[in-house]
């Protein structure tokens, strides 16, 4: 017992070192388990009004700048309801079942773009109707996936997300492949698993597919900016610039699926 | 115990700094300079070995707190504390520091604390960078933002460093 404790007494730094290596990987390797995303931390409604407080101050250097972003929307959103209303002319009544999606405006409190995984934190949660796995949109395109919900707050998984993967659809050509981010640049993400076949311009529409059960088809992700030919000749990369602007994200929409509930059981019956 | 408070003082100034106003820092998405670094770097020579760990643990923790990366700071900065004393010996030339309470501007002079930033820096944003991409699938990346991130880092510091020199000269006097 002696020589034990003479032993700790002597190596007690190196054993010290390893104890709280051991502790700090551990609590990075359970943060890491992409499937079970928790991260509690984050959204701890204290640290949650910290972010708030230090982001408020930001908002008013970018007032205008979200002005202009809201206004253009505005614009955008008037001209579609005239679509609508010109192409229903008949009946102004918009069917009960084509409004699937509800919209949550909600205001982003902390971001990051330099991290090999960033989050979103916005100021809605539980009590706004935010659940895990909707999806969250900014004016111009696709944001992010929420992560885990507190009460007033919740986390996103931004696309800047190294482990990150949206099916997507090229518009002009229907063609898909696997949106992924390669931790670099926060403007641009790659689309891999283009078969040889497809021609891709410069400036293309990217779109989400309906791969997924979470992220709602058709949704702007980004444009294409470069193609990247195999060496090998079989499969394409893209490099895609994405439609949202990350570093000066402010407003964002999470959306809610109303049918949701109806198509998991559906899901789970089948399983 | 006087020494301690400062510490203290030092532990929450440079948290609030790193995550209000370093965090903030974006060129181009590569560069993540970490300051908050210097409080390790700072801490008294003689500190018990097991003192100067958990100090660097518990500032790593803090900054994972708000950042929302549990773990990965705190890592990065124990290892860097596990350093410490290696990379002082090596500074030295395996001679005591007689005289020297903790390192700084006014008894050690500016190479030497450029090369000791640059020592601990390297150290931190190692561990730091391959631990946050977790994998080795990304490596050139890693590297890539090790060598952008890191100068940033050292300039900022001997920035901060020299700032606050001219203070610690009036109250020694």
């Amino acid at each position: 017992m002696q020589e034990l404790l003479d032993f700790i007494k002597k190596h007690h730094f190196v054993i010290l070192f390893i104890l709280l290596e051991v502790i700090s990987l551990l609590l990075l390797a359970r943060s890491q388990n992409f499937q079970k995303q928790r991260v509690i931390s984050t959204t701890n409604d204290v640290v949650g009004k910290f972010s708030e407080w230090g982001s408020e101050i930001g908002n008013y250097f970018r007032l205008s700048k979200a002005n202009k972003q809201l206004a253009e929307e505005n614009a955008f959103l008037r001209q579609q309801l005239a679509v609508v209303v010109d192409t229903t002319s008949n009946s102004y009544v918009i069917n009960e079942r084509d409004t699937i999606y509800e919209y949550i405006p909600a205001q982003v409190v902390k971001n990051s773009i330099n991290q090999a995984n960033n989050y979103i934190i916005i100021d809605k949660g539980r009590v706004d109707g935010i659940e895990r796995d909707m999806a969250v949109i900014s004016s111009e395109g696709l944001v992010g996936v929420v992560a885990d919900v507190s009460k007033h707050y919740a986390s996103i998984i931004s696309l800047l997300h190294s482990n990150s993967v949206i099916g997507v659809r090229f518009q002009n050509n229907q063609e898909i492949g696997s949106l992924v981010w390669e931790t670099n640049n926060y403007k641009y993400g790659i689309v891999k698993d283009i078969p040889t076949h497809v021609v891709l311009q410069q400036g293309d529409t990217v779109l989400t597919n309906s791969w997924s059960y979470i992220i709602p088809e058709d949704l702007m992700v980004g444009t294409v900016e470069e193609l990247y030919l195999s060496s090998k000749g079989d499969l394409n990369n893209a490099k895609i610039k994405f439609a949202s602007d990350f570093a000066t994200l402010r407003h964002v929409y999470v959306i809610k699926d109303l049918y949701k509930s109806e198509l998991d059981s559906l899901r789970m019956n089948q399983n | 115990m006087n020494k301690t408070i400062l510490n203290i003082i030092r532990f929450v100034a440079l948290i609030l700094f790193q995550v209000f106003v370093v965090n903030h820092i974006r060129l181009g998405g590569y560069v993540h300079p970490y300051v908050y670094v210097i409080f390790v770097m700072l801490l008294p020579i003689n500190i018990p070995n097991w003192q100067l760990l958990l100090s660097g643990f518990g500032i790593g923790l803090a900054v994972d707190l708000f950042c929302g990366t549990p773990g990965l700071h705190a890592g990065a900065t124990t290892f860097m504390a596990f350093c410490r004393p290696f990379i002082l010996d090596l500074l030295s030339g395996h001679q005591k520091y007689e005289n020297v309470q903790s390192p700084n501007l006014n008894q050690l002079d500016g190479i030497w604390f450029v090369k000791y930033t640059s020592c601990m820096v390297l150290v931190h944003h190692l561990f730091l960078f391959v631990a946050e991409s977790f994998s080795f699938r990304l490596f050139g990346q890693v590297l890539l933002r090790i060598l952008i991130s890191a100068p940033v880092s050292v300039f900022l510091i001997m920035m901060i460093l020299y700032i606050f020199k001219s203070d610690k000269k009036r109250d020694s006097r």
